[in-house]
């Protein structure tokens, strides 16, 4: 029996000892690099795309801001009714995802900066740093626009313990990014680490100077009724630092759908009951008419007759007398929001059995439905006209509001070609700029007239949430609300999206502080810098 | 004493055994008693050795047989010693059996494969028989044990053929999500990877492991309830054990060959109970356009019916007044159909091989969607030396399912008319596309709610699997009683899958379609145990029982895919088709190694003290912090020796205490990663974790006291088996989510800890026992009572899954304090009178989030009856469940588009609150959306889940055929029917995903069956 115990003993002995040898190497992915090999500069494309696709499509652009302020309109009757949140603030069954998107695009995007500059730091990479400060206050200050009150301050941290960041007010969070921003700046150094991987602008430091600078002049001028004074006081800085000085230098992000970076608005107006539930506003079309605009034939078309042209992509008519515009609110329930009870109601297009109730209105031209379509991050044109706007409220800026609006202008011209569809030549823009100057009779109407345009042109560009974030800083254009029955909004054009759900259990202490200090967590509630004029 | 128990484990066999015999010369009788105490022997097995036939004795011990003056008859019986008795002209046989002192009485598989005497075990050990699991048959095996066994829950998938089935061993054992137990096959683990699952967003059940194994083969299932039981174990027990035993061919046996025909029928039920008063439309007005049609075709807010006519989606005119073509009459019958052969024989006395090949065709309910299954196994046991045996095991299975449906979400998912209004027929869908442009016909208002029709005529989502289980086991036996085994076990199975969105799918750009996925993907577990173990006896009353062993097991995952966007060539759906391609690669790899022992000291089969420790080493985790030791110690004590009651035949007391280890749920869980994506513009790209990983992991534990007893009266007739355990598990691994907010949305932690308390009891007893007639019935019942003691390191709810419908504003979690899952909803707000508040426009205000109870039962359980009268036998099952609630997608979208009988309410009037009237289709809206408590239903039910009804032909029918010597023939029914449930609209245990994410939440899955067919079984040789 001995024998047998010390059989069984040695037997464990052996088993024992052959333990462990290759578990390291086993539990070592084969397929994802440790930091010590991994060059942080990889990140930068994906924190691009990242940005561009917030911005765009079923992020929330389309189905909420597109409509908000009326660049777009939809009857969201039939298979896409998802755009009744855009056109009537009414909810439809994925209202509670979509408001989230924004939020979880921003803050994973603004995550990965965070990594980048983490490790960028571990290397001694210091533009990096100061690139990846651009994108997390470019990020983030999006995400606060939407939103209002976030986590900022403490955000990002979940490494050092932080799970569950405070929402800082968006009035610390503004001066805190626009002091971070500045910081970021100041810190590049030419002759530092080269900036490489970069889609956007291909390692040129001096242009992402110039984009950190416009970005500093936006975000300032979002202050200007709420804290005139920082607002003044970083516009001259980001003016001395030096913004997009031609169309050359603005932040337009090459898609490249091939590799899966595709624009998301084009991937959401490919659906083909997108393709025919959303037109242009009559608002817009109505303005780009009474100006003779030349981006119209651009940008708009009428569908060949019928329903089943209209939902089909082939070219339809560009002419810029053949457009109208689709009014908000309209439905086709044979109700009394009807689109045939609408005023001037056009009439259909088509055939028995194939005929389209909507066939007669203007819907966007190919150039929309282009997956390797830009995305028109910030542009020459904006900063122009914000400039503009900021000398017609008599800031000390270098020029003219006259002469800044004509410039905007002529970028929101030239650049409709970054689209790669329909042209207009510089002398086009030109002359169209000098024939249409800025009305300077009074400062109202001179930013009346800027900000209708920014509505306009970033309208154009597909920077909806843009259009509607200087809607609500500007009140212009002024416009209509939508009263559908059942809508969310109390009627009024929503101002802000509610927070993600999951921040009720993720992180309650902080989201109940913000909704306190937000007073609320409604659709119509302003944030900080959206006062009412 | 032992007797008695072998009487009681065999009558079970005998009550199913096939009563065959050739018709002979002459009927042979008589009686067969034990020599130890004269008492009559039930089930004693009695075989012709020349003619191959047999049967067994009745309750009286009495038997008959057709016999030739040649017939050597065989006597058998567990536990005792066999006799082979030559007839002659005896007209009568009544034989003695004595007890053979080196049988054990009654025999259990326990942890490793081990057998053991059952009364020295000091834990709570099931044994379910195979026969109860292949008559009515589930396609699932493990779906089979629902209410079989107590403190065993089962939760299967409403997804069709080749879905998953989820199994959870006392209450919540497992917080991690993955808590699924183990299944060892022939003593070695099988793998048993959930595949793909849906979830909220929608996707398809891609199964699971059990669920490829073939009920035919299957000869018993033994549940390892407690932690004590599975120690042994170790890393992956803790959620408990199912041993599972496959036939085998007997040693010294004759040619046998079986075959078996199975056919079950599946007819969806539909469990709603809508109103039929008002039809489709929004405002009290029904569609006048065909848009408006399509909009509003799930929406029942139109006007009255009137029997008028209406505009339908399509431009036609429908009478408008409730259809017959309801939405239950979109899918067909499905049958499943399984023939099976099986050939045993010994090869000599040293050896046996049993094959079987069966094929299973199943037809889903879901048109052009069901699985094929082919399984053939193979067990083959020799004595190769008198000290070296082997035994092999090889079960290969080769199984594909078609057109697997989506659940849950709208895209690709067949099941969508369940909300049609009241006067909708689903048919004027179909075919679901323009046969001339093959464009989807959307149905409804949302393109990503797909068209049934056009689903399941034009989608491809297959599922394929080979797989390969074999299990080579070598004995030597050094004595009688000392043996050194090496077994080697390995499990492999190669996936290939091949899912599209179908040209003309309408949410797909330009009605391109998209090719999801090709490819395949291997997996793999190994499994190497080495043991040696002894029995000795120090005295004549004190014996020792000895095993020490060593485990190596491997897990191996890699998967190779294809993908596209946008097929160029419309229908052709080839990776090489699409505008743009995507690749995917998956690895990882893990391995534990242990090493274990087990002690166990007994006293005169009076009590027995068994101790068992493992030490694990992980490769998941950190490599300093990656072993643990985890020790058990059971006794168990029969009393029944030292007393001499009349009443009472045998009575036990155990105890237990034992603990078990993890490791996290997948490999790389422990450092900081980054990736690499596609080339952006030719730039390579990169990116960082979204989930952020924990480098302080270390093993978690998980305890457990067991106490209980078993006690058996009136010669068996009575029996109880009663256990009560306590189970802490601590420091879970699991992941939490975080807000994204602090730079991840979830985390890996490993904070978690949960509690099970709970009783378990089963009784079992033979209330009726004549020659005729015999009645067996068992009742179990399980209390349990689970609490989440901490989650997250802020101890924040972890919030586990959501419906499509209410999203995020009513899901399932782990709530400190509470049971787990618990649902989580927003209730009403109240006025300080307490009446419910209501907005300026009437409309319920949204209040607090609060806990709505655990989706799992607290209460719950089976009783089963078997009759048998002359040979016939009459068997049912009903099992009930309490204490749970559902998550319904179906209560919410049927209240809000006005399905629901309890928006008949104000429907004209408006409904009143607070002095202000609020239209009833913005008031009932506004209750599903904002007061998601009302989506919350009861889970209680009973449920009649089985009913059989089986004759075995008498075997003189087929004295002069050649071939076939017997034939039995059951009729069967599964799920028929609830006797009582809360749930109005709902079958309460429907789901789609088995996920513990998802157990609870329903919706948007297929509806649930009722199923009769018939097994017949027909003796060849």
């Amino acid at each position: 029996m001995k024998k047998y115990i010390t059989i069984i003993l040695t037997g464990i002995l052996l088993a024992v000892s052959s333990c462990d040898s290759d578990f390291e190497k086993i539990n070592t992915d084969p397929n994802r690099a440790g930091g010590n090999v991994f060059d942080p500069n990889l990140i930068l494309p994906t924190v691009s795309f990242n940005y561009g696709n917030m911005m765009t499509g079923y992020s929330g652009a389309i189905l909420f801001q597109s409509m908000w302020v009326q660049l777009m309109a939809s009857t969201s009757t039939g298979g896409a009714n998802y755009y009744s949140n855009a056109d009537k603030y009414l909810a439809s069954g994925s209202t509670n995802s979509y408001i989230q998107s924004v939020w979880n695009d921003g803050f994973s995007a603004a995550s990965r900066v965070y990594q980048m500059q983490a490790l960028a730091e571990q290397k001694g990479l210091s533009n990096l740093v100061a690139v990846g400060e651009i994108w997390k206050v470019l990020t983030l200050s999006f995400v606060s626009d939407v939103y209002g009150d976030i986590p900022y301050s403490e955000a990002l941290q979940a490494e050092s313990g932080i799970t569950q960041p405070k929402y800082d007010s968006q009035s610390e969070l503004y001066m805190a990014m626009l002091s971070d921003l500045e910081g970021a700046l100041t810190s590049i150094n030419a002759s530092g680490d080269q900036i490489k991987n970069d889609v956007l602008f291909r390692g040129d430091l001096t242009k992402w100077k110039k984009l950190g600078y416009s970005i500093m002049l936006r975000m300032a001028m979002r202050l200007v009724d709420v804290d005139p004074t920082t607002a003044k006081s970083y516009v001259q800085k980001a003016i001395a630092g030096g913004v997009f000085a031609s169309p050359a230098d603005e932040a337009v992000l090459v898609s490249d759908q091939a590799n899966g970076y595709s624009n998301s608005s084009a991937n959401a107006l490919n659906v083909t009951d997108d393709v025919y539930e959303v037109r242009w506003s009559n608002k817009l079309i109505d303005y780009l008419k009474s100006n003779n605009d030349p981006r119209l034939s651009i940008i708009a078309e009428i569908p060949l007759a019928g329903l089943a042209a209209n939902k089909g992509t082939a070219v339809g008519n560009n002419s810029p007398s053949a457009q109208i515009g689709l009014p908000n609110g309209y439905d086709l329930r044979g109700g009394a929001t009807d689109i045939t009870k609408a005023p001037n109601y056009p009439g259909s297009t088509g055939t028995s059995g194939d005929v389209s109730p909507i066939g007669k209105y203007s819907r966007p031209t190919a150039i929309y439905r282009d997956r390797d379509a830009p995305v028109f991050i910030l542009t020459y044109a904006e900063i122009q006209f914000l400039l503009a706007d900021a000398a017609a409220r008599g800031y000390a800026v270098p020029s003219s509001a006259s002469a800044y609006y004509a410039a905007g202008l002529e970028g929101a011209m030239t650049s409709i070609a970054k689209f790669g569809g329909g042209t207009i030549s510089a002398s086009e823009a030109s002359a169209y700029a000098s024939a249409n100057p800025l009305d300077t009779s009074n400062a109202t109407a001179s930013l009346k007239m800027i900000n209708t345009q920014i509505w306009a042109t970033t309208g154009i560009f597909a920077n909806f949430v843009e259009a509607w974030n200087n809607w609500k800083r500007s009140g212009y254009p002024e416009l209509t609300p939508v009263n559908y029955s059942g809508n969310f909004s109390s009627g009024q054009i929503p101002r802000r999206q509610l927070y993600p759900a999951s921040e009720s259990t993720t992180n309650p202490v902080g989201l109940a502080n913000g909704i306190s200090s937000m007073g609320g967590d409604t659709w119509i509630n302003n944030v900080w810098w959206d006062v009412d004029n | 004493m032992k007797k008695i128990l072998s009487i009681a484990f065999a009558l079970g066999f005998m009550l199913c055994a096939v009563h065959i015999a050739i018709g002979q010369d002459r009927v042979l009788k008589g009686v067969v008693t034990a020599a130890t105490d004269g008492l009559p022997m039930p089930g004693v097995t009695i075989l012709d050795k020349s003619s191959k036939t047999g049967t067994t004795t009745n309750v009286d011990g009495e038997y008959s047989l057709s016999v030739s003056p040649n017939s050597v008859l065989v006597f058998s019986f567990i536990g005792f010693a066999s006799q082979e008795i030559t007839v002659g002209n005896r007209s009568e046989l009544n034989v003695l059996l004595e007890e053979d002192a080196s049988e054990l009485s009654e025999v259990v598989v326990t942890a490793l494969g081990i057998t053991k005497d059952k009364e020295t075990l000091g834990y709570s050990v099931t044994e379910v028989g195979g026969e109860s699991l292949s008559a009515a048959r589930e396609n699932n095996i493990a779906n089979s044990l629902a209410g079989r066994v107590a403190g065993l829950v089962v939760k299967g998938t409403n997804s069709g053929p080749g879905g998953t089935s989820k199994i959870t061993l006392r209450g919540l054992p497992s917080i991690s999500g993955t808590g699924s137990p183990l299944y060892v096959i022939n003593g070695i683990p099988m793998d048993n990877t959930q595949r793909g699952s849906a979830g909220q967003w929608g996707g398809a059940d891609s199964g699971d492991g059990i669920g490829n194994l073939s009920p035919d083969d299957i000869e018993t299932m033994t549940v390892l309830k407690g932690q004590a039981a599975s120690a042994l174990y170790g890393s992956r027990a803790s959620n408990g054990v199912i041993l599972i035993t496959t036939k085998k061919g007997a040693k010294g046996g004759d040619w046998s060959l079986n075959y078996t025909m199975n056919y079950i029928a599946d007819n969806a039920v539909d469990f709603t109970d809508f109103q039929q008063e008002y039809g489709q439309g929004t405002g009290g007005i029904k569609p006048v356009t065909a848009a408006d049609a399509q909009s509003t075709g799930r929406l029942a807010r139109g006007p009255r019916l009137d029997g008028s006519s209406v505009i339908g989606y399509d431009g036609n005119q429908y009478p408008y007044s409730p259809t017959n073509d309801r939405y239950i009459d979109f899918y067909r019958t499905g049958s499943n159909f399984t023939n099976t052969v099986s050939v045993s024989k010994g090869l000599g006395a040293d050896g046996s091989f049993r094959m079987s090949v069966s094929n299973l065709d199943s037809r889903s309910i879901v048109p052009n969607s069901g699985m094929d299954r082919l399984s053939i196994n193979l067990n083959v046991d020799q004595n190769i030396t008198d000290k070296l045996s082997v035994t092999a095991m090889v079960n290969y299975i080769d199984q594909k399912s078609t057109n697997v449906p989506n659940l849950s979400d709208g895209p690709k998912n067949p099941n969508n008319f369940l909300l049609l209004a009241p006067n909708i027929s689903q048919s004027i869908f179909a075919p679901g596309y323009n046969t001339d442009t093959g464009a989807e016909a959307v149905f409804s208002d949302d393109i990503y709610v797909t068209n049934p029709y056009f689903i399941v005529n034009q989608g491809i989502n297959d599922v394929g699997r080979k797989r390969t289980i074999s299990a080579i086991s070598t004995k030597y036996s050094f004595t009688k009683d000392i043996f050194a085994m090496i077994r080697l076990g390995n499990d492999a199975s190669t996936d290939d899958f091949f899912s599209i969105d179908p040209y003309g799918l309408a949410y797909t750009a330009n009605l391109q379609g998209n090719l999801n996925a090709r490819g395949q993907s291997q997996r793999t577990e190994l499994n190497i145990d080495g043991i040696l173990g002894g029995k000795f006896d120090l005295t004549d009353k004190i014996n020792l029982d000895l095993l020490a062993g060593a485990n190596m097991r491997n897990n191996k995952f890699e998967s190779v895919g294809v993908g596209g966007n946008r097929f160029v060539i419309p229908y052709l759906y080839s990776p090489f088709n699409v505008e743009n391609f995507s690749r995917s690669y998956g690895f990882n790899e893990r391995e534990v190694q242990s090493a274990y022992y087990s002690v166990g000291i007994g006293y005169n089969n009076i009590l027995t003290l068994t101790t068992t420790g493992r030490y694990d080493v992980y490769s998941t985790l950190p490599t300093d912090n990656n072993s643990i030791f985890s020790p058990s110690v059971a006794a168990a004590f029969v009393f029944s020796e030292l007393m001499n009651s009349s009443l009472l035949d045998f009575g036990k007391f155990r105890a237990s205490y034992a603990v078990t280890s993890g490791e996290p749920f997948d490999a790389y869980q422990s450092t900081f990663y980054y990736n690499s994506a596609n080339s952006y513009n030719g730039v390579p790209a990169g990116s960082s974790p979204t989930s952020l990983p924990n480098l302080n992991l270390k093993p978690f534990t998980t305890s457990e006291v067991e106490l209980g007893f078993d006690l058996s009266f009136l010669k068996n007739r009575l029996t109880f088996d009663v256990a009560y355990y306590q189970k802490e598990t601590h420091n879970e691994i699991m992941r939490a989510g975080y807000s994204i907010t602090s730079g991840f949305n979830s985390a890996v932690v490993a904070t978690g800890s949960t509690s099970n308390k709970g009783i378990e009891v089963l009784v079992s007893g033979t209330p009726v026992q004549t020659v005729n007639f015999m009645w067996k019935t068992s009742f179990n019942l399980s209390n349990v009572k689970n609490e989440i003691l901490s989650t997250d390191p802020n101890n924040n709810p972890v919030n586990l899954g959501q419906n499509r419908a209410t999203l995020g504003n009513a899901v399932t979690a782990y709530v400190v304090g509470e049971a787990g899952p618990q649902i989580r909803a927003y209730d009403y707000a109240y006025n300080t009178d307490g009446s419910i508040k209501v907005s300026e426009a009437g409309l319920p205000v949204r209040g607090e989030l609060i806990n709505m109870g655990t989706v799992l039962p607290t209460l719950y359980g089976g009783w089963n009856n078997e009759f048998n009268y002359k040979g016939i036998m009459f068997s049912f099952l009903i099992d009930y469940n309490y204490g749970n609630k559902v998550l319904s997608a179906t209560e919410f979208y049927s209240t809000f588009r006005g399905l629901n009988q309890v928006t008949l309410e104000g429907r004209e009037s408006g409904v009143i609150n607070g002095g202000v009237t609020a239209p009833a289709e913005r008031y009932y809206q506004a209750l599903a959306q904002n007061i998601t408590s009302t989506s919350v239903v009861d889970g209680d039910f009973i449920k009649l889940r089985q009913l059989t009804l089986g004759y075995s032909f008498p075997s003189k029918w087929f004295g002069n055929t050649p071939i076939m010597k017997g034939l039995s023939v059951s009729l069967v029914g599964r799920n028929i029917g609830f006797l009582m449930r809360k749930a109005k609209n709902i079958d309460p245990e429907a789901s789609f995903g088995s996920n513990i994410n998802y157990t609870g939440i329903e919706g948007q899955n297929l509806p649930s069956t009722r199923s009769f067919g018939f097994n017949l079984n027909f003796k060849l040789n």
